[in-house]
C-alpha cells in the first residue's frame, strides 16, 4: 500500500500522567507493525514530526482541565473524521475530577499554590464528550493494551469496536476468585464498574478501585452504598471511594452531596 | 538595539506539554524561560480526607512513567508516618520493582526519545528503518523493564499489588525465572547503550557548574534510601528536605522554583551516578571506569550516558534480586498490621528522573490532612532555565534554529516529565 494511502493518525494528550499513550507505546512486540499500518501525523510524545492536517483518527487521552486543553480540544475535533477519547481522564476526568462540585477550583489553586488566582485558565476536570462529540470511548487507567490493540485492528479493517457494558463482578466469577466484597468485607466497587481488566484487583486478593469508571447508565450507586454502610464503613469512607474515579458521574454525584454540605459547613 | 525571541513552540519527545523561550538583546541572552501548560492536578488537594491505605493508588497516578516510584515513595511516606517496619522479602521486592522502573523508562527514554536526536531521526519509529536491530532489541529490554511491573506490581502502569506493609500477592518462581531468562538476554541492549552515547558526538555548550543531588543508596548503588548526599559533600535527612528543595515565588513566573542554598540544582541519573560511583559494582562499574572521563558532572547532555549505566547496573541488579528471593523461597507472608496514628510521614524514593519526595499528615484514623509532594522535573526546572541560558549564549551567532535544536537537546537530556505536575513551576503562557 502507498504511504498515502494509509489512515491519517493523530495521538493526542490533553491534561494527565501520559498512562495511555505509554500503553500504546508498551505493545512492544507488536508496536513498530502496528504503527507502520498508519501514516503519523501527530504524536508529540513520540515524534518531532507533526503536519496540521485532515486525520482519520485521533486518539485523545487526558481531561479537558484548563482552556489551552479546551481550545486544543475543538481544533483535534475540527480536523479529525474519527474522535476516540482513550483512558478515564478523557472519559470521567479521572481521579483529578475527584472534588467537583465539592471543593472550588479558587480552593484547590489555594491549597495547593498559595494563591486563590486562576493563574493558569483552570477549569473543573471534564472528559471530552461534555464539550465535543466522542465516537467511541475506551476505558481504564490506564486502558488495556488488549482492548486498544483491538479497538485499533477492528477500525482499521472498518468495524466499529464493541463496547463493554458489564461489571467486573463477571470476570471475577469467570475466574473463579472469591468475591472479596461478600466473604472477606473489603470494600470492592466491583458491582459498579467496567469490566474488560479480568478482574485483575480481586485476581491479587484486593478490593476494585474502579478504576475503568462506572458502567454508563447501569451503575446502582446506591445499592453499593447500602452495603458498604451494612459492612461497616463510614460515609466519608464511601463517599471519598466512590469518588475516586468517579466524580463526575451524576449519581455518585448527587449521592455524595451529603458530606460535600457537611465539608462546606466546617470551612 | 536588536531583538530576537526563540522559541520552542512544544518540545516533543517530552513527557507532557512544555514550551521554551529565549530573548536575545543585542549579544547579550536577556530572558530565560521554559512554560509548563500542562494543566494542573491538584492531587495535593483532593487527596486530603483519604484513607492511608488507598493514598499510594491514587498518589502513583501523578505519572505513569514513573508510577512505581510514585506508589513506593507514597507506601514509604506512609510507613515512616506509622512506624511500619517491613519484611526482608518485601524489601527485595520493592528494590525489584524500581530496577524494573528504571529500565522501562531509560530504555524508553534513552533509546526513542534522545537517541534520535544525535542519529538524525524525528523519531524512533523512522530511526528503525535504518536501525531496525538495535529499535527492536530496545524494544526488548523496555518490555524486560514491564514484565518486572507486570509480575511485581500487577501490570504495567497503575499497578496496585505494592501495599503499605507489603505485597498483596508474591510473584510465583516461575514468573521470576522468567523474568531473570528476559534479563540476561537483553544485558547486551543495556551496554549497547552504553556504547552507542559515549561515542556519539555529545556537545558541550552547556558545560557550566552544577550542584548535584541523590539519595544515599546505603552499601550499594540503588534508588532507595533516608538521607541526601549533596556534591558540596554534605549529607542530609530526607525528613529535612525542605531544607534542601527551599521551594520560592520568582517575579518573572508566579512559580515556584527550587533551589539549594540561592543556587539551582540537578537530580536525577547523572547526579546518581557521580555522587555514587564507588558503590557501582560489576559491569557498570567497568562501563563507568572506562568512560568518567567524559562523564562530568558539568555538562548535563551525559545525563543519558548516566542513564546508560543505570540501566546495565538495573539489569544486573533484578537478576541479583532474584536470586536472592529464589534462594530465600518465596514467602506468602501476607501484610505487616498497620496502626495508624496522628503523625507526619516524609518518604523518599529516586524516580528515573530524580529525587522524589512525599510529605504526609495524618489525623488519629489514618486520614490524610495535608499533603506534599515535590517531584524531580519539578526541582530541575530552575536548572534547566541555566542551562538553556548557557547554551543560547554559546550560541548567540548560530542561526535561529541552531538555537532551537540544542535547546530542544538539552530539555531532552533531562528527560523532563512535565505531567508530574503536581506543584510543579510553571509560568503563566
Amino acid at each position: 500500500m502507498a504511504k498515502s494511502e494509509k489512515p491519517k493518525l493523530g495521538i493526542f494528550s490533553l491534561t494527565g500522567c501520559g498512562g495511555d499513550q505509554l500503553m500504546i507505546l508498551n505493545l512492544e512486540p507488536v508496536l513498530l507493525d502496528l504503527l507502520s499500518r498508519f501514516d503519523i501525523k501527530d504524536f508529540q510524545e513520540g515524534s518531532s514530526y507533526k503536519e496540521e492536517c485532515e486525520l482519520d483518527i485521533a486518539l485523545v487521552e487526558g481531561s479537558v482541565s484548563t482552556k489551552t486543553d479546551l481550545e486544543k480540544l475543538k481544533k483535534i475535533r475540527e480536523r479529525s473524521k474519527m474522535l476516540i477519547a482513550i483512558g478515564d481522564c478523557a472519559i470521567g476526568g479521572c481521579v483529578q475530577a475527584m472534588r467537583n462540585g465539592q471543593m472550588s477550583m479558587a480552593e484547590r489553586m489555594r491549597k495547593v499554590y498559595g494563591v486563590d488566582e486562576d493563574y493558569y485558565d483552570v477549569l473543573e476536570p471534564k472528559g471530552l464528550s461534555s464539550y465535543v462529540k466522542v465516537d467511541l470511548e475506551i476505558p481504564g487507567c490506564p486502558i488495556e493494551k488488549d482492548e486498544i490493540l483491538h479497538a485499533i485492528t477492528s477500525l482499521l479493517h472498518g468495524d466499529m469496536p464493541e463496547e463493554i457494558d458489564y461489571p467486573v463482578c463477571v470476570e471475577c466469577k469467570l475466574n473463579g476468585y472469591p468475591c472479596v466484597l461478600v466473604e472477606k468485607g473489603m470494600p470492592c466497587l466491583g458491582p459498579l464498574i467496567t469490566a474488560g481488566c479480568n478482574a485483575r484487583c480481586p485476581g491479587l486478593g484486593l478490593d476494585c478501585i474502579g478504576c475503568r469508571g462506572p458502567i454508563p447508565n447501569e451503575a446502582n450507586v446506591a445499592a453499593e452504598l447500602k452495603v458498604l454502610l451494612e459492612k461497616g464503613y463510614d460515609e466519608q469512607y464511601i463517599y471519598n471511594r466512590l469518588r475516586f474515579f468517579g466524580g463526575n458521574f451524576e449519581d455518585i454525584q448527587n449521592l455524595t452531596k451529603k458530606v460535600s454540605e457537611k465539608a462546606g459547613k466546617k470551612e | 538595539m536588536m531583538k530576537r525571541v526563540i522559541e520552542v513552540e512544544e518540545l516533543t519527545r517530552v513527557e507532557g506539554h512544555g514550551r521554551i523561550e529565549v530573548v536575545i538583546e543585542g549579544s547579550e541572552v536577556k530572558d530565560v524561560k521554559m512554560a509548563i501548560f500542562e494543566g494542573p492536578r491538584f492531587f495535593e488537594a483532593f487527596i486530603e480526607s483519604v484513607h492511608y491505605e488507598k493514598v499510594p493508588d491514587l498518589m502513583r497516578r501523578i505519572c505513569a512513567i514513573c508510577t512505581a516510584s510514585h506508589s513506593l515513595a507514597s507506601i514509604r511516606t506512609i510507613e515512616n508516618a506509622f512506624n511500619v517496619e517491613v519484611t526482608e522479602q518485601t524489601r527485595i521486592l520493592r528494590d525489584l520493582l524500581i530496577h524494573g522502573e528504571m529500565i522501562e523508562s531509560h530504555a524508553l527514554h534513552v533509546f526513542m526519545l534522545a537517541l534520535p536526536d544525535f542519529l538524525g531521526f524525528p523519531d524512533a519509529i523512522t530511526m528503525a528503518a535504518k536501525y531496525p536491530k538495535e529499535v527492536k532489541a530496545a524494544l526488548q529490554l523496555k518490555h524486560a523493564g514491564n514484565m518486572v511491573h507486570n509480575v511485581v506490581s500487577g501490570r504495567e502502569v497503575h499497578g496496585m499489588n505494592e501495599r503499605v506493609g507489603g505485597f498483596s500477592k508474591i510473584p510465583s518462581e516461575e514468573e521470576l525465572k522468567n523474568i531473570r531468562t528476559a534479563m540476561a538476554a537483553t544485558k547486551p541492549t543495556a551496554e549497547l547503550a552504553v556504547e552507542l552515547f559515549a561515542k556519539a558526538d555529545i556537545p558541550d555548550y552547556v558545560e557550566s557548574e552544577n550542584i548535584l543531588m541523590a539519595l544515599d543508596p546505603g552499601e550499594k548503588f540503588g534508588f532507595m534510601g533516608d538521607y541526601v548526599l549533596v556534591s558540596d559533600g554534605t549529607r542530609h535527612p530526607v525528613k529535612e528536605y525542605l531544607n534542601l528543595t527551599n521551594e520560592r515565588t520568582v517575579k518573572h513566573s508566579h512559580a515556584k522554583f527550587s533551589s539549594y542554598k540561592g543556587s539551582s540544582y540537578m537530580v536525577g541519573a547523572l547526579p546518581r551516578v557521580l555522587l555514587n560511583k564507588d558503590k557501582l559494582d560489576g559491569t557498570a562499574a567497568e562501563l563507568y571506569d572506562k568512560y568518567k572521563d567524559i562523564l562530568t558532572g558539568k555538562n548535563t547532555l551525559m545525563n543519558n550516558l548516566a542513564q546508560a549505566i543505570e540501566l546495565v547496573h538495573s539489569v544486573d541488579r533484578c537478576i541479583e534480586d532474584i536470586d536472592i528471593l529464589l534462594s530465600n523461597g518465596l514467602q506468602n507472608e501476607g501484610l505487616v498490621e498497620v496502626e495508624p496514628k496522628a503523625s507526619r510521614g516524609v518518604g523518599a524514593v529516586e524516580a528515573p528522573r530524580g529525587i522524589l519526595y512525599h510529605d504526609y499528615t495524618f489525623d488519629e484514623n489514618g486520614c490524610v490532612l495535608k499533603a506534599n509532594v515535590i517531584t524531580p522535573t519539578a526541582q530541575n526546572a530552575a536548572n534547566m532555565e541555566k542551562d538553556y541560558r548557557v547554551a543560547a549564549e554559546r550560541m548567540i551567532t548560530e542561526p535561529d534554529e541552531e538555537i532551537v535544536k540544542a535547546l530542544e537537546i538539552v530539555a531532552r537530556a533531562y528527560d523532563p516529565c512535565i505531567s508530574c505536575s503536581v506543584h510543579l513551576t510553571r509560568i503563566r503562557r
